[in-house]
This record gives structure tokens, C-alpha cells and sequence, in this order.
């Protein structure tokens, strides 16, 4: 079944064409890794997607329900939940705290959301800092506890944007197995990176995008062989 | 666990537990002060702690830095004194439609600067706050202008006011506490940190945003109407600039987003201001050389240097 579908979406800033006309499918279950060069309309695409930005053309399905201009709290109550690459945890109250303050905001009791606040953080191994306000902790913790925040009340759809990025390879690998197994209960992600061995690992398929358009989709070992796609990150002089 | 005590929870009951041990101390001042002067400054320090916590809910648990509470105050003091003026409501009905009417005008103002942050929303707050001044100043018929408004009194007695403003501090305190210990009060201080990411987590921001600036203008509108009683006039001088400055000046020596620093702020600054007075006309040297110090220095305040964590 298809989770999320969008034709024709469209963002300009002045004259450039940002995300030029996107046909995008997203399966549900599935991990679909949205890839392309820098500048190439990626983090655009997740703006549109997560109700942060709202297209100048174009629509948004989430399966039968059409969420093309919808804010970002009500995308959230649908369940689609955005992970930013610069992270956005509150930083003056605890990580516990955080995880407990996401969870009410997705609408559980607080005896629930201080439940499950307390399961991810030991699954995302931050049960040490726990206590330590979410300012204090690394990076990579705050991006774990970005994860935590997507999870306290299991999405429909996770929109990730670059989650890898600048993080400690041990850190990585939490982050990566978190991925899996709740791909494998069944949530479906759209990952956004650069990281390509890690797209490869982890994501079923691959839609690259290149000036604003989606130049490849399938498989993500057919995309990243795609021509188009080469030729994208390396020139037009990749193949010769 | 030791560290649990950093939880919002525990801080937030820990910092109601202090500021209601002072509410317990202030208690039993009268019992050694008779002075009607001093148990006056301690009313008008009590009104300026009622003006600190609200604007502290705006701006210290919200992140929205409002000028306007004095404004607000005013306000509040007008409703209740036009009310009885205009058509002889009394007080029972006139201090009600103060917090009613201050919240609509908070809820108001909260949806027009909805996306306007620093500066911006300063100066329209206080924009807002100067036209509700000089407004009220002007309309000589309907206000009686510069001149002020009379308002009947609740009570005769002094010790009786001290007591009543005392039991409403204490009771603002208590439902601060229990909104910012529920789900509001969590979204409030998602906002603060970070109103993308509270957006991002199904926050809805402009309900809360508005939802803050509604309560926070009503309780100092409350405070106003109070104080209207109190002093039995109530002017335009009640929304002047310099009180804003005054109730920011309390909350931050004091320390913002705390319940207990906005009431130790305003009890020391008020309290010193009429020791200062003796000296010479310094107080605002002095206040605004403290809130550069703690501004540098000391930003968590009085109550976050108390219990700044090792």
C-alpha cells in the first residue's frame, strides 16, 4: 500500500525552482533513502512533506487523505513525524523531560508517556544522561534523543534529514539498529543522507534528486548505478 | 536517584515549596509590623510580585518578551473603576470583568504578534502598551483622563488588604503550579527552547502562544484591579513604561522562569526602593546597575543562584 504520494510538488525561492515538480511514492514498511547532491532540493522536499514549507504547486497524499497544506502539528497528529538535521531538542529541561513532553504532545497520558520515556531511553542507551538537561548533552545524544521524541508515540511516517551526519560511529550504530528494528515492526521511514554505504544497509529503495527534480527511483542498488545519478554527484564527465 | 531532582516536576515543587514558605513568612509580618506605611509598600510589593509572575509566565516560561504588564495592569484597574463609575457595578462584578476582560485583550494581542519574535514583538507589545496609555489619558470624558478615576475600596482595613493580596499571591502561585506542571505548562517551555521543534513534536503553538499571553495579561489585570481597590485611584501613570521596567527588573534580579524569583524580586526591589528613597531619588541607578550585573552575570537570578546546581 502506498503510504505517501505527491505529484507535481513545486517550491520556488526567487527564481530558482527548489523541488521542481515531485512525483514521489512511498511505500508502506519500507525505508526509502532520498538522496542527491548538495543543493539538490532534498531538505526542501521534507519541508514540503512536514508542513514547514507550503508548495507553490503540487499535492500530498498521506494514503487517502490529501495533507498538501497541512501545519506541521496537524501532519504530527497524523503521525508524520520530521527529525531535523540541526537538531531540535529543548535544551533548558531534561532528556527525560523531552521524551516526556513529546509524548504528551502526541496526545498520551503522562503516566504513558513517562512509560515509554523511560523504555527509549534505555534503548537508546541515554539512561545515564538522562537527567542532564538536553543542552548539556553531545551531538550524537541529541540526535539519539531526536529519535526518542519521533518514537514516544510510534509515527506513520518518519521523515529523517541526515541523522548520520557528524555523528560517533558507535552512536551510528545505535541509531542504525533503532532504524531496523522499527522498520521491522512496520514503521516506515524517508531517509534523507549522504552517508551511501549506510543508504545501501539500510533503505529498501532510493530517489535521488538533482536541481530541484527526482532524476532516478527504484531498487537503491539500481539508483546508485543509475548515469544520471553518477553523473549528478560526479559531472557529466563521470562515465567517460 | 539524586539527578531526579532536575526533573521539571521536581524543580517545579521545589521552587513552589520556597516560594510559598515566603507566602507562610509574609504571613506573620503584621504580627510584628503595625506601620501602616510598611504594610502599604508590602501590599504594593505583593501587587509587583502578582505583575512579576505574570509577565514571568510570558517571558520566563514562554519566551515571549511582552512590554506590556504594566499596560495590563492598567487596564485591569480601568475596567474595574469605569465599571462602578459608568454604571455602579460592584466590586464582585468589577474585578471579574478586569481578569475577563484583560485576558480577551491578552488573547488579542497574543494572535496579532503570534509570529513576531525579539525586537519585534517588544516594540509592538509596547506599542500596544502606549496606545492603551495615552488613549486612557485622553478621553477625559469617559476616563477622566490624567486625572484618574476613583474606585470604592473592598476594605477599610490595611492588615485586612495585606491579607487578601498575600492569599491571591498564594493562590496564583498554586494554579501556576499546576498549569506548569501539566501538559500547558510543558508545552509552554517546548516553545521557549525551541517553537520549531514543539511545532515539529504536534505542538499547536499558536493555541499555547495565545493561551499564554491571555493568562499572563489576566493576571495583571487581577494584579491592576486589586491595587485600584487598594489605592482607591487609578491613573494612566499605572501603564507607564518605567513599571514595565520595573517588573522585568524584578523578575531578572529575582530569576526568570521560576514561581519563586518574580516574589523575591519584587519583594527586594520594592522593599529597597523605599529604603532608597530615604537616601536620595538613586533607586533606578541602583535597579538598573543590578539588572546589568545579573543580566552578565548571574542570569539565572536570586532563586537560580540559591539553587544552582553542583
Amino acid at each position: 500500500m502506498t503510504l505517501l504520494r505527491t505529484e507535481g510538488l513545486t517550491k520556488h525561492f526567487g527564481g530558482v525552482a527548489a523541488v521542481d515538480n515531485l512525483a514521489l511514492k512511498v511505500e508502506e514498511g519500507e525505508i526509502l533513502g532520498l538522496i542527491g547532491p548538495n543543493g539538490s532540493g532534498k531538505t526542501t522536499a521534507l519541508n514540503l512533506l512536514s508542513g514547514f514549507l507550503a508548495p507553490d504547486a503540487g499535492r500530498a497524499w498521506l494514503a487517502d487523505e490529501e495533507i498538501t497544506r497541512l501545519r506541521p502539528p496537524a501532519l504530527a497528529r497524523r503521525g508524520v513525524l520530521r527529525m531535523f538535521q540541526m537538531t531540535r531538542v529543548f535544551p533548558r529541561i531534561t532528556a527525560f523531560d523531552n521524551l516526556v513532553t513529546a509524548g504528551l504532545a502526541r496526545g498520551l497520558a503522562e503516566g504513558e508517556a513517562v512509560g515509554r520515556a523511560r523504555h527509549l531511553l534505555d534503548e537508546l542507551t541515554l539512561s545515564p544522561v538522562q537527567y542532564l538537561d538536553a543542552g548539556q548533552l553531545s551531538g550524537g545524544q541529541r540526535k539519539l534523543l531526536e529519535f526518542g521524541m519521533c518514537f514516544i508515540a510510534p509515527p506513520r511516517l518518519a521523515l529523517l534529514d541526515e541523522p548520520f551526519a557528524a555523528v560517533h560511529p558507535v552512536m551510528r550504530d545505535t541509531m542504525a539498529r533503532f532504524i531496523r528494528a522499527r522498520n521491522a515492526e512496520g514503521h516506515t521511514f524517508v531517509l534523507v543522507s549522504h552517508d551511501m554505504p549506510i543508504v545501501v544497509e539500510l533503505c529498501h529503495r532510493a530517489a535521488c534528486m538533482n536541481a530541484g527534480r527526482l532524476i532516478a527511483a527504484g531498487p537503491t542498488r539500481d539508483v546508485l548505478r543509475d548515469t544520471a545519478v553518477i553523473e549528478a554527484y560526479l559531472g557529466s564527465g563521470a562515465n567517460a | 536517584m539524586s539527578g531526579e531532582r532536575n526533573l521539571w516536576s521536581a524543580r517545579l515543587a521545589a521552587d513552589l515549596r520556597a516560594a510559598l514558605a515566603i507566602v507562610m513568612v509574609l504571613a506573620v509580618v503584621p504580627l510584628f509590623v503595625s506601620s501602616p506605611y510598611w504594610l502599604g509598600v508590602l501590599v504594593v510589593s505583593i501587587y509587583f510580585a502578582l505583575l512579576a509572575l505574570g509577565w514571568n509566565l510570558l517571558a520566563g516560561f514562554t519566551g515571549q518578551f511582552s512590554l506590556a504588564p504594566a499596560a495590563f495592569a492598567m487596564i485591569g484597574a480601568y475596567v474595574t473603576g469605569l465599571l462602578d463609575y459608568h454604571l455602579k457595578a460592584p466590586l464582585w462584578i468589577g474585578i471579574p470583568a478586569a481578569i475577563a476582560g484583560t485576558a480577551a485583550l491578552g488573547w488579542l494581542l497574543g494572535r496579532i504578534v503570534l509570529r513576531l519574535k525579539g525586537p519585534y514583538l517588544a516594540l509592538t507589545t509596547l506599542s500596544f502598551a502606549e496606545i492603551a496609555r495615552v488613549v486612557i489619558g485622553n478621553s477625559y470624558v469617559f476616563t477622566r483622563g490624567d486625572q484618574g478615576l476613583n474606585v470604592p475600596t473592598l476594605m477599610q482595613s490595611r492588615v485586612g488588604y495585606y491579607y487578601l493580596f498575600l492569599g491571591v499571591l498564594a493562590l496564583v502561585l498554586v494554579a501556576l503550579h499546576r498549569l506548569m506542571r501539566g501538559r500547558a505548562g510543558r508545552f509552554w517551555l517546548a516553545i521557549r527552547d525551541d517553537d520549531i521543534g514543539a511545532e515539529s513534536r504536534g505542538i499547536n503553538v499558536v493555541r499555547y502562544k495565545t493561551l499564554a499571553f491571555a493568562l499572563s495579561c489576566a493576571i495583571c489585570g487581577l494584579a491592576g484591579s486589586l491595587y485600584g481597590t487598594f489605592s482607591q485611584l487609578v491613573s494612566p501613570e499605572l501603564g507607564l513604561l518605567l513599571q514595565t521596567g520595573l517588573v522585568i527588573s524584578m523578575v531578572v534580579i529575582g530569576g526568570m522562569g521560576t514561581l519563586t524569583g518574580p516574589v523575591v524580586g519584587a519583594l527586594l526591589v520594592y522593599v529597597s526602593s523605599e529604603w532608597l528613597r530615604a537616601v536620595g531619588n538613586i533607586q533606578l541607578i541602583v535597579f538598573s546597575a543590578a539588572v546589568i550585573v545579573f543580566a552578565r552575570f548571574f542570569r539565572a537570578g536570586l532563586w537560580g543562584l540559591a539553587t544552582r546546581r553542583r
